[in-house]
């Protein structure tokens, strides 16, 4: 019949379009529109007396540049983007070689690891916040037996160490995803260039600095850009265990974007700041793509 | 250079003992080519030469020192892999240089002698490249140079042409035993392929089930095998194999019937198996075997007659200017010297 006819020509390999519908509109749905709503949204504002978005311009920009929460908060995350990425790197790199191993046991372990991943980061800043507890937390009273706390600075009450307090959720939760995607590209690996590096009379760190860690480049380099971009708009932690204190020591610009939008509705504003995260992390990905993209 | 010697050497993995109390010597500056089909235990002799695999039992020396507890690295060994086992993330001339940077060589001298290794190998305008950009035979030539640079005591290769074609093997092979006689460091070589092993070789080392079958020059193992399986295995295209029995003083088999060769060993009514060339075997109008013409395969040069005798296939290497037709009789003959005579039982040389 015609109409079969034609509806298998239009769903043919030779017109493309209608199999890409889907992710179009999908993509057209939920990433394009935000994108172009929020970008609209960045020069209005709330008018919360007339209940209506009114134009104002570049105002909400000029606001940003001359805010200095704005850029403490930027401050804030980008000492825990550098911070937490360079220690689940290494720690992570770290512990997948020792798994690299194979030595008995180690595949439980390597189960394991993935545990962390399953359980909500909401979750985990609880649990850390109940550890880093000045009156009952674990690990308060071992640093204090050890000497390091005297019990008169709470970790996550003091600014100088709420953001490590933080920090050490993540590296909790996150590092084991590390562990797991350099485990399998060290899997991946073939075994002869080491077998030849050890005739060469390589040592071990020269192998692991000329032979492993290029040959890893580009796994490093998606755990990076995956990772890096979690933690430039990085939020349950510090929602859960410091809302952003004490003061204004672990506001991250997720944190303040959602305060600026939800609690005191500026909602422009706050779509200001949104962008800004989104622009600092395309330009951070693209780093991290440019770097990985090795000739060999 | 170096002498390398095994003495009994047994290498087990668990329960399952592939190798037993193997023994050999290989000399200063020798060629030696360990040759063997798949599973032999050729690859592992080698591995473990190199330190990549441990010796379970008996002692390997280097220059008459113990070695099976010195570290790969510490062992002044150069190795070609199958694969070539490259660094796929150096350019040419990191690969080649790499031993010598371990080494903390001065910058400049590593570019001069990498140099130097680029020149002989032709590989000079590929210094830059990286070895996905290189071909399967230059691939080859900088596993090569990686060796040459090191000016180790001992090169083993694991059978370093089996990824190349036809053509660039033969020249390859050229290659690397002109390489050899020029530096004249002592050499082994694994392959499973006679070619290889007797156009290269100084000493053949024919392997068996984790034991030594036959050592000799390439021309010992063609002209006097020690076994069948040694001269199954050496020669192409194969040698003639026919059961018979040793009766009034002559091999009888089936329409065969050929005098003894001089000196045998072999006794009345024993059971015994013949061994004939096919480059040893001539066609002629008068012969002690009598066959019908299956095929004749050109090769080029000349031309390998197969003949039915008997039921049995029966290879004759004849000048390609001989004429020969299917299903024609034509007889062909051996002198007795060239037969090889092996207790069929034992399979040992008669």
């Amino acid at each position: 019949m015609p109409a079969v006819t034609s509806a298998k020509a239009v769903f043919s390999s030779d017109h493309p379009l209608p199999w890409l519908f889907p992710l179009i509109a999908m993509l057209v749905v939920f990433t394009i529109y935000p994108l172009i709503y929020n970008i609209w949204l960045s020069f209005h504002e709330y008018a919360p007396f007339r209940r209506e978005l009114e134009y104002v311009g570049t105002d909400n920009w000029v606001a940003l540049w001359n805010d200095e929460r704005f850029w403490g908060s930027l401050s804030v995350t980008l000492t825990y983007f550098v911070v937490v990425l360079i220690i689940e790197l290494v720690l992570g790199m770290a512990i997948a070689l020792l798994l690299d191993a194979d030595l008995a046991g180690f595949g439980v372990m390597r189960g394991l690891l993935t545990l962390t991943l399953v359980i909500p980061p909401a979750i985990t800043g609880m649990m850390f916040l109940l550890i880093q507890d000045a009156e009952f937390g674990v690990l308060t009273w071992v640093l204090e037996q050890v000497g390091v706390l005297d019990g008169t600075a709470p970790i996550l009450s003091t600014p100088s160490t709420a953001l490590l307090g933080v920090m050490l959720a993540d590296i909790w939760q996150w590092t084991p995803f590390m562990v797991l995607i350099f485990l399998a590209g060290l899997r991946g690996l073939p075994g002869e260039p080491y077998e030849a590096a050890m005739l060469d009379g390589a040592s071990g760190w020269q192998i692991f600095r000329r032979i492993t860690l290029p040959q890893l480049s580009k796994v490093i380099a998606i755990a990076v850009l995956l990772r890096g971009i979690d933690l430039f708009r990085m939020f349950d932690y510090v929602f859960v265990m410091t809302s952003g204190g004490p003061g204004t020591a672990t506001y991250t610009l997720s944190l303040y974007a959602w305060q600026q939008t939800f609690s005191f509705i500026k909602w422009g504003y706050g779509a200001t700041i949104s962008l800004v995260s989104l622009v600092l992390i395309l330009v951070i990905a693209n780093l991290f793509i440019w770097i990985a993209k090795v000739r060999w | 250079m170096a002498t390398v010697a095994y003495r009994n050497i047994v290498k087990s993995y668990g329960a399952v003992r592939v190798m037993e109390d193997l023994s050999l010597d290989i000399a200063d500056g020798e060629f030696a080519v360990l040759l063997g089909p798949s599973g032999c235990g050729k690859t592992t002799l080698l591995r473990m030469t190199a330190g990549l695999e441990t010796v379970t039992g008996g002692d390997l020396l280097i220059d008459g020192a113990r070695m099976n507890e010195v570290h790969p690295r510490d062992r002044d060994i150069a190795m070609v892999f199958q694969n070539y086992a490259l660094y796929p993330t150096m350019p040419v001339w990191e690969n080649i240089g790499f031993s010598l940077e371990v080494r903390k060589l001065p910058k400049a001298e590593i570019r001069k002698k990498v140099e130097a290794a680029a020149a002989v190998l032709n590989l000079t305008d590929y210094l830059d490249r990286y070895p996905r950009e290189l071909s399967g035979g230059q691939r080859q030539r900088v596993a090569m140079g990686r060796a040459m640079v090191r000016e180790a005591k001992v090169f083993l290769f694991d059978e370093p042409l089996s990824n190349l074609d036809a053509k660039l093997r033969a020249q390859m092979r050229m290659e690397i035993r002109q390489l050899h006689d020029r530096l004249e460091t002592t050499t082994i070589y694994v392959t499973h392929d006679q070619i290889e092993a007797m156009t290269m070789a100084d000493k053949i080392v024919l392997m068996k089930g984790g034991r030594i079958e036959q050592v000799g020059t390439p021309d010992d193992l063609f002209d006097a095998p020690a076994s069948l399986y040694a001269a199954d295995f050496i020669g192409t295209p194969a040698i003639n194999l026919i059961e018979g029995a040793v009766v009034d003083g002559a091999f009888k088999s089936a329409g065969i019937h050929l005098p003894l060769p001089p000196g045998t060993a072999a006794t009345a009514g024993q059971r015994v198996t013949a061994g004939l060339r096919p480059s040893d075997m001539t066609l002629g109008a008068a012969g002690s075997i009598t066959g019908r013409v299956v095929l004749a395969e050109k090769t080029g040069v000349e031309q390998n007659v197969h003949l039915d005798i008997g039921g049995a296939d029966f290879v004759v290497t004849a000048p390609r200017d001989v004429s020969v037709r299917p299903d024609e009789t034509v007889q062909a003959d051996i002198p007795p010297q060239k037969i090889h005579l092996f207790d069929s039982a034992s399979g040992a040389r008669l």
